[in-house]
């Protein structure tokens, strides 16, 4: 069983408090008052991190490429907005009530699909992810298409642009420390077993099917709350776009690029493609910035199987 | 009503042939080599574009330029496999999973290529019989519908043809049903895959330009005709000929059968409940023994 729990042995011991200096200082950012479009640029950057960290957790560690993460990522959305919505609670409180409603999804779902391998849990995700969006389309109270408008925050423009960096970094801070701490308990050890090879993990002891389902509901559950507060940050609700297929493989590929193996790989691959699409996107046409992206996907899982994150780990090996 | 149901089964029949002349190619790379080729819909929009082009430029009907598109979509597959997916098999742990998301980013660029080339619009196929119609009996068959059927029949026909009766054909099912004996028995595998991988996309060609007569085509289609693809590949079984046309068949049923009970925005919706459904209970394919 190769690189159990490479997260913990790659970098130096040290890493925890890279990280915990790292977003000590990203918090203080907002001090130096930077403008609205980089403190927005920030914001995608931070929720992508924690997007492709959260489906790290069954996608990266498991194994198991869910191809449908956006199912996730809408259904936090749309429980806050509809609450809303309708009875005007704020998202802030609300959000845990997203994640569970995600949750619970993927509890239902998770059961008999989990029992699939390989493509075909890949495939079954990514039509889930269609069926939801489909799905809410026809729904009575969902408004269709036209998706719902929501309040904004009753402050100024810029402050709450603050609030929500501030927000969406706790939450990536959140999910990177479950991803970290993941790796080094019984359950990440469960996890790559299960990865490297499902009957042998079973011979062994692993509750394959039971820790499966605990980390496909807990990397639900992340999405969904990151899902819940994008809606209220938006102040516009655009189904085509929470349940846009394109979300599922952007994060896909954000976790593939940095390293699905690693607990910061996701966050490297989120950050690099970040600034990637951002650059590419403000200097040519949209189409040309995606076939950068498939190119991209196409050249690592070539050339870089393991990701971008396994060329410093063999440097960091051999020295 | 009654009447109504006949229509659209009949209409449902036809489009099912184009489905699975649309699918026949991907079932078979899957088979024999193990790769989920998630961007064969989009070679398929690629020859509906360039079925577009000959009668848009030149005049030149659809079903007139697809003797020039096989060879060039051959090429493409072999490229294809020999380039991308060769390279990506000796490294990877997981060929399926590996390969599932390279032929994806594949998707992706050949999506967007083609909406720089021929923008994001929708297309529409008019061609000299697009308007003619038949009456057999009571019912009425559209032309496209029947010249769909007539190039699914040819094409699914020739192929099981090839894989019956021809060396090659018979090198190609030994490696699907095992590999290591084909090798041993002193087949190629190496060039007995690429060449099935060559004429996985040249079938998609004819898929492309049969579903062009009957739908309007864009870009990003390539997505939701991968959908009937899965539907048409899981239902038949993965690697079969037979299965691919006869699976093909059923789902235009129940597209025709669903166009007249469920309303249009539910369509959808029924067959991907159906399409998890059978993955959920029999991922090996309903019609496998």
């Amino acid at each position: 069983m190769r690189r159990v729990v490479s997260g913990s042995f790659a970098l130096p011991t040290s890493d925890a408090m890279i990280g915990i200096g790292l977003a000590l200082a990203c918090a203080l950012v907002p001090l130096v008052t930077p403008s609205a479009y980089a403190l927005s640029f920030l914001f995608t950057v931070f929720m992508y991190g924690a997007l492709a960290g959260s489906w790290n957790i069954i996608g990266g560690y498991a194994g198991y490429l869910s191809f449908g993460h956006a199912a996730f990522f809408g259904l936090g959305a749309y429980t806050t907005a509809l609450l809303l919505f309708y009875f005007g609670w704020s998202p802030f409180l609300t959000m845990p009530l997203a994640g569970a409603v995600a949750a619970l999804f993927a509890a239902l779902v998770g059961y008999p699909c989990l029992r699939l391998r390989g493509p075909y849990f890949s495939l079954v995700t990514l039509i889930l992810g269609l069926a939801m969006y489909a799905l809410v389309l026809n729904l009575p109270f969902t408004q269709g298409s036209t998706g719902l408008f929501l309040p904004f925050l009753k402050v100024d423009v810029y402050t709450s642009h603050v609030i929500f960096y501030e927000v969406m970094l706790a939450l990536l801070v959140v999910v990177t420390a479950i991803l970290r701490q993941i790796t080094r308990t019984k359950m990440g050890v469960g996890l790559a077993a299960i990865r490297e090879d499902e009957d042998a993990a079973g011979t062994l002891g692993v509750d394959a099917t039971r820790l499966k389902l605990q980390a496909f509901m807990l990397s639900a559950f992340l999405t969904g709350l990151v899902g819940g507060v994008y809606s209220y940050y938006k102040s516009y609700l655009d189904p085509s776009f929470v349940f846009a297929t394109s979300i599922s493989i952007t994060i896909v590929l954000m976790a593939l690029f940095g390293g699905r193996l690693t607990w910061y790989g996701p966050l490297v691959g989120a950050m690099t493609l970040s600034v990637v699409n951002e650059v590419l996107t403000t200097q040519a046409p949209p189409q040309t910035a995606r076939i950068v992206f498939g190119a991209l996907l196409i050249g690592v899982i070539m050339f870089l199987p393991d990701g971008l994150m396994s060329i410093v780990q063999r440097h960091f090996r051999h020295s | 009503m009654f009447y109504e149901l006949a229509q659209s089964l009949t209409s449902g029949l036809l489009i099912g042939s184009a489905l699975a002349v649309l699918s026949v190619g991907f079932s078979m790379a899957w088979g024999i080599t193990h790769v989920l080729n998630v961007a064969h819909c989009a070679f398929a929009v690629l020859a509906a574009y360039l079925g577009y082009w000959s009668l848009s430029l030149w005049g030149i009907d659809p079903l007139l330029a697809l003797p020039a598109m096989l060879p060039l979509f051959f090429v493409l597959g072999v490229a294809m496999h020999r380039l991308l997916i060769r390279t990506t098999a000796r490294r990877a742990h997981d060929l399926g999973l590996a390969t599932m998301v390279l032929t994806f980013g594949l998707g992706v660029v050949m999506e967007n290529g083609m909406q720089l080339a021929w923008t994001p619009d929708p297309r529409v196929l008019k061609t000299a019989y697009s308007s003619l119609a038949f009456s057999i009996g009571p019912l009425i068959v559209q032309a496209p519908h029947l010249v769909a059927f007539g190039l699914a029949t040819a094409t699914i026909g020739a192929l099981y043809l090839f894989a019956e009766r021809t060396f090659m054909g018979k090198a190609v099912r030994a490696v699907w049903q095992q590999p290591m004996g084909a090798a041993l028995s002193g087949i190629d595998l190496d060039r007995v895959t690429t060449i099935a991988y060559g004429l996985a996309v040249a079938t998609s060609a004819v898929g492309g330009v049969a579903m062009s007569l009957l739908y309007t085509f864009d870009p990003a289609t390539h997505l939701s005709w991968l959908v009937y693809v899965f539907l048409v590949v899981i239902l038949g079984g993965v690697g079969s000929i037979l299965g691919s046309a006869l699976a093909g068949l059923i789902i235009g049923l129940i597209i025709g059968v669903s166009s007249v009970f469920v309303p249009l925005a539910w369509n959808n919706l029924v067959l991907f409940g159906l399409l998890i459904l059978l993955l959920l209970l029999r991922p090996q394919g309903l019609l496998q023994r």
